[in-house]
């Protein structure tokens, strides 16, 4: 008996609460918290009310994954980017640096990554994400990655790399990127031409969205190789929706094989 | 072995007209003469799809020797985007392949490939370098 009492009771505290919370669900239904809207859905007008606003960005958007294959523009070879037109002027050491280059000591037949300027005109897909503080380049090729940052931090000693030290910021329509701090790459201009880079190179970038389009006009200087600054301009499409990045994961083996088809320049 | 010849053939080779997987990671030139192109028929070993180039190997027939070539071709992530894995050509195959022969003395390689087809004359590869304008 005791216990069909307690039951009794209980039962009446649920429905007391089950009734409390379906009149709290009426109250929002009139207008205090907006209900979910389904996917996809626009929410409800109210009477009289304005149109929401568009939110606006705080900056450009240039996020995505982005086509760099040569559906968007010709293949990196040696006279591409760099054409006639916008060819590097060495200086002395550029050139006997290049006349002395053999490919045999590339270090990308080890699997070392591309750098810039090489490494924005390799022909695969991009990824780019920002957040407030920074900016991420993921690259196809390489499995490489850069980081570019907004925050105002500057590079120490300790940020001598491959990719170098990039920092951004917005101005107007276009992220533009101010990268330094880079090792002495022998192959450090791009993949074709023998020319070297030294940790005096500085590049900079300029990404700009134009009719849907990725676009980027990039400029280096290395007074240690190059008489004045050179400069190329391409472009990323739109990747499909839903393309991910493949995998690159570089295998030293195939990577090197194809040494021992060439005459060496050293013996 | 069902494999039949090696043709060297020497002469103007009209490039970019037939230059199937593109390679984009180094020039093919100090490697592979583009003035020349080589055709081998022989049976295909295996196919080793990886970055940041993919080999096929053929074992041919030269004049009774067994000799393995070595044909390079696009990256992983290119092949991939062609659909173009180990079961598309599987070992035992006999192919038909050319392209430009390797400069090394006494290599057995090939890179740029022109034609690429089953021993049966049915196409496996074929594509072309798009043309568009640069951007400039």
């Amino acid at each position: 008996m005791k216990s069909q009492g307690m039951r009794r009771t209980f039962g009446l505290l649920a429905f007391a609460a089950l009734l409390t919370m379906t009149r709290g669900v009426g109250a929002r239904q009139a207008g205090q918290t907006p209900p979910p809207i389904a996917p996809g859905a626009k929410p409800p007008a109210s009477p009289g009310a304005k149109p929401p606003a568009e939110p606006v960005s705080r900056f450009p958007d240039i996020a995505g994954m982005w086509n760099g294959t040569p559906r968007a523009r010709p293949m990196n070879s040696e006279n591409f980017p760099w054409t006639k037109s916008n060819y590097p002027v060495l200086n002395e050491r550029g050139l006997a640096y290049q006349k002395a280059f053999d490919e045999a000591v590339a270090p990308k037949y080890d699997c070392v990554p591309s750098s810039s300027p090489a490494i924005q005109y390799d022909p695969y897909f991009m990824q780019v994400v920002q957040w407030p503080d920074r900016v991420v380049f993921r690259y196809e090729k390489d499995d490489a990655m850069r980081t570019v940052w907004l925050d105002g931090r500057k590079p120490t000693v300790q940020d001598y790399s491959l990719q170098g030290f990039s920092v951004g910021r917005y101005e107007g329509n276009a992220l533009i990127v101010d990268t330094d701090h880079f090792l002495f790459d022998i192959t450090g201009f791009d993949d074709y031409n023998g020319i070297p880079s030294s940790t005096l190179k500085k590049v900079t970038e300029k990404y700009w969205k134009e009719n849907g389009e990725l676009r980027l006009t990039l400029t280096l200087e290395d007074p240690l190789f190059l008489r004045q600054p050179a400069s190329y301009t391409t472009r990323w499409l739109a990747a499909a929706p839903g393309y991910q990045l493949e995998p690159w994961e570089c295998d030293p083996e195939s990577s090197r094989a194809p040494i021992k088809m060439m005459i060496p320049k050293y013996k | 072995m069902n494999a039949k010849r090696v043709t060297v053939v020497v002469g103007a080779v009209l490039l970019g007209a037939l230059a199937a997987p593109v390679i984009a990671h180094h020039s093919s030139a100090p490697f592979y003469d583009p003035t020349k192109t080589v055709e081998i028929t022989g049976e295909v070993t295996k196919l080793h799809i990886k970055n940041p180039h993919s080999f096929l190997y053929v074992t041919v027939d030269e004049k009774g020797q067994k000799a393995e070539w070595q044909v390079e071709m696009g990256t992983g992530a290119q092949l991939a985007r062609n659909n173009l894995t180990v079961d598309t050509l599987k070992p035992g195959t006999m192919i038909k392949v050319s392209g430009q022969p390797s400069r090394a003395e006494g290599s057995k390689g090939m890179c740029c490939i022109k034609t690429l087809m089953k021993a049966d004359g049915s196409a496996i590869l074929r594509g072309t370098v798009p043309k568009e304008p640069p951007l400039r």
